[in-house]
């Protein structure tokens, strides 16, 4: 059952290679059916917003993680995908059908344009031409009068064929069957001739060529897979706050994502929907450490909110120090302790 | 068999979460027959954070007083103050956080216009009366059911700076400096509807970037424009830098700006240079011998620390007074909703507040259903370098401006 040998090309690339892994994707499944029942709103929100998260952190993995193409301009893309799901929602009627794919097309489509500067950027200067281009995007959302500048824009409810959704839980259905969705297109991705090329680019950008892989093509195409994913992420959260400002979408973001890939696992599907969970929680945690001692403890109650954007920095420079390889290669260590225990490499 | 009589037990339970839910969804969140629950969402760790702790005292000192006297209608208040960052997504899991998981009953204070209208959608979903402070005017103009702004919003007290220099000179080229976001927009929109009511223009504007500190090319550019009056629509920091500038160039112009620079502090930042600066604001100075300041000073002795907060010359006591007339203006919401508190009865109440007295330390609160601002009135006050305190310029004046 848990051999991991394959006699097959096609054993190989199979998206589920061993029973154990379908049985505990089965359990998993089945605890997020059932959990809506068993927490509260809150805990339900939490859990909404870790399903848009990983949307976005995947979209990004692919970028970085697998095509080592450096981006500080994510947080822009997902702005972008907000903004288009808005305003044609807005101004032209368009369903959440019609709407969430736009958000990511549109996204895809300046992501490209975005990528075409990679074929000649590499590392800080890529970084900053990414930056550069976050910031032409917050300046325009903050001086267009048309989305109203930084007092925001209502955003429509989703609705799928006359059905609307108005609650944390059926929230929460629909953007966990988003982010599974999204997490299954990049395992897939990953399997094909395109993935293969993405991380061939990664290793060495030269070789790459040499065994007749178009840089110019697979580059662009990592920047708009990427953006694509920003996008539709963007489009979700929009219909989901039900009301955007562009202050939503700063740099800090772009650099959150980035700290949910680097703590999750550089190029692991894994690790993207590790570092969402991580990084989306800590504040969260904070907030329940801080309810939990305020009564008992008010002086460390107020010292935790002052010192609360320190927290989250010391955790992920403790995570960054103690395992480099992030949460993904915490699951591999655990993974290899049992599958050979009792003998210890 | 052990699979159906799993899933049976499932649904069973799902449904019974399901009915459970509907049970509660029947009371009112944050009510009990001894309790009601409010949220006052400052900053502790963001841009505004200088203003979280003066806001949490008033709030916190003036529910000690309510409640010692019994609370309102037999409940008394819990308050809970969280930090919501100023920021919009901040302020949106902060106010997630309270509705939530605190389940509060309204939220009568939360900082920043962006980071209210970012909750605000959540407020609407869940029934929660909110009150933003630094208020833009589309939360009155055109208005929203779950919005109550007890505090004279920037748009109007921009309209009274303009008046104020084209009063005293008609002629007066103005020109104006503002930070590039709603706060300063806002700041812009009024000055220049003030001048084009009263047959002027703003000459020049220049805005900045938040955080911004050289404004030698903004000043540059008004010196170009032949300026005699910059309005000033910045934060403390910004205006202090524009005071400092003003004295490099060696240029007399007037300055007149809002209520943010109205603080002690701006005599440490610029000292003697300060003089002369004029600032509007909704709230008289602490020091005043006014039955309202005198009211929150004496709670303030008993349930707070006077020494460091309102018996201290340099605390920022514009921010305390602000907070205690949000506080003062949700409280008289809930006396005047008495036992059968609702949202819909407290909206209700709400806006049955007429001239609401604030014993003279900001313009009398009136609500009504059709105006969820509580004045248009400020006053204009002048800063005393030598005593290293504001005195009053002018006294409380709506503009004439059209204010919807």
């Amino acid at each position: 059952m848990g051999d991991k040998f394959q006699t097959s090309y096609k054993a190989d690339m199979a998206l589920f290679q061993t029973l154990w892994v379908k049985v505990w994707l089965g359990i998993f499944a089945a605890s997020l059916i059932v959990c809506p029942y068993f927490l509260s709103q809150y805990q339900l929100g939490i859990l909404n917003e870790i399903s848009i998260a990983v949307i976005g952190a995947l979209g990004l993995n692919l970028l970085i993680g697998y095509t080592g193409q450096i981006s500080l301009g994510h947080g822009a893309f997902v702005a972008i995908g907000a903004y288009t799901t808005a305003l044609t929602s807005a101004y032209w009627g368009l369903p959440f059908v019609v709407t969430l794919p736009l958000s990511g097309v549109m996204a895809a489509l300046l992501g490209m344009i975005v990528g075409v500067p990679a074929l000649r950027l590499k590392g800080l200067y890529l970084a900053l031409g990414t930056l550069a281009f976050g910031f032409i995007v917050e300046y325009v959302l903050f001086h267009w009068d048309l989305i109203q500048g930084d007092m925001g824009m209502a955003v429509k409810r989703i609705s799928i064929g006359g059905y609307e959704i108005r609650t944390e839980r059926d929230h929460f259905y629909c953007l966990t069957a988003f982010a599974v969705l999204a997490t299954l297109c990049s395992k897939n991705i990953i399997r094909s001739k395109i993935g293969r090329s993405f991380i061939a680019i990664r290793d060495r950008d030269i070789a790459a060529e040499a065994m007749g892989i178009p840089l110019a093509k697979y580059k662009v195409m990592a920047f708009g897979v990427s953006s694509f994913y920003a996008g539709i992420a963007g489009g979700l959260l929009a219909h989901y706050q039900k009301w955007i400002v562009p202050g939503s979408f700063d740099l800090s973001l772009s650099v959150t994502y980035i700290a949910m890939i680097v703590l999750g696992g550089l190029g692991t599907i894994l690790g993207s929907v590790l570092g969402a969970v991580l990084i989306t929680s800590i504040p969260h945690g904070i907030v329940y450490t801080t309810d939990l001692v305020k009564d008992t403890y008010p002086v460390l109650g107020s010292l935790i909110v002052d010192l609360k954007v320190g927290i989250f920095g010391l955790i992920v420079v403790l995570a960054l120090l103690f395992e480099p390889q992030g949460l993904a290669g915490i699951y591999r260590r655990v993974k290899l302790y049992w599958k050979t225990w009792p003998f210890r490499y | 068999m052990k699979t159906k009589t799993f899933m049976v037990a499932a649904l069973t339970t799902g449904l019974l979460c399901l009915m459970a839910g509907g049970a509660f969804g029947a009371e009112v969140r944050g009510v009990t027959d001894t309790e009601v629950k409010l949220a006052c969402l400052v900053d502790f760790s963001g841009p505004g954070k200088y203003a979280g702790a003066s806001i949490s005292d008033a709030f916190k000192d003036y529910v000690a007083w309510v409640n010692d006297q019994g609370g309102v209608a037999g409940r008394k208040i819990e308050l809970i103050i969280e930090d919501g960052g100023i920021l919009p997504n901040t302020s949106l899991n902060a106010a997630k956080k309270v509705i939530m998981k605190d389940g509060v009953f309204a939220i009568p204070f939360i900082l920043g216009s962006a980071g209210a209208s970012a909750i605000l959608p959540l407020c609407e979903e869940n029934s929660v009366v909110m009150m933003p402070h630094g208020a833009n005017k589309k939360f009155f103009d055109p208005g929203n059911k779950w919005v109550f702004v007890p505090h004279t919003v920037q748009y109007s007290m921009a309209c009274l700076a303009v008046e104020h220099i084209l009063q005293k000179n008609p002629k007066a080229r103005i020109g104006m400096i503002y930070q590039d976001d709603g706060f300063g927009r806002e700041g812009l929109e009024g000055a220049q509807a003030a001048a084009k009511f009263m047959n002027s223009q703003i000459v020049e504007a220049a805005p900045y970037k938040m955080g911004t500190i050289d404004f030698s090319p903004h000043m540059s550019t008004l010196k170009g424009a032949n300026v005699d009056w910059i309005v000033l629509w910045t934060y403390l920091p910004q205006s202090a830098a524009v005071i400092k500038q003003k004295t490099k160039m060696g240029w007399d112009v007037k300055l007149i700006s809002n209520n943010t620079t109205g603080v002690p502090p701006l005599f440490q930042l610029v000292g003697d240079e300060s003089e002369g600066y004029l600032l509007v604001t909704p709230y008289a100075p602490g020091y005043m011998d006014l039955p309202g300041i005198n009211k929150a000073k004496e709670v303030n002795k008993k349930y707070g620390n006077f020494e460091k907060q309102l018996g201290n010359p340099v605390y920022p006591d514009y921010l305390y007074l602000a907070g205690w007339g949000y506080i003062a203006a949700a409280v008289e919401g809930l006396r005047r909703a008495g036992k059968d508190l609702t949202p819909e009865s407290y909206i209700k109440a709400l806006e049955g507040i007429k001239d609401f007295d604030m014993g003279g330390m900001c313009p009398n609160m009136t609500f009504g259903p059709n105006r969820h601002v509580s004045s248009f009135s400020s006053l204009i006050l002048r800063a005393d370098a030598k005593n290293k305190r504001f005195v009053i310029e002018e006294s409380f004046k709506e503009p004439r401006t059209p204010q919807h």
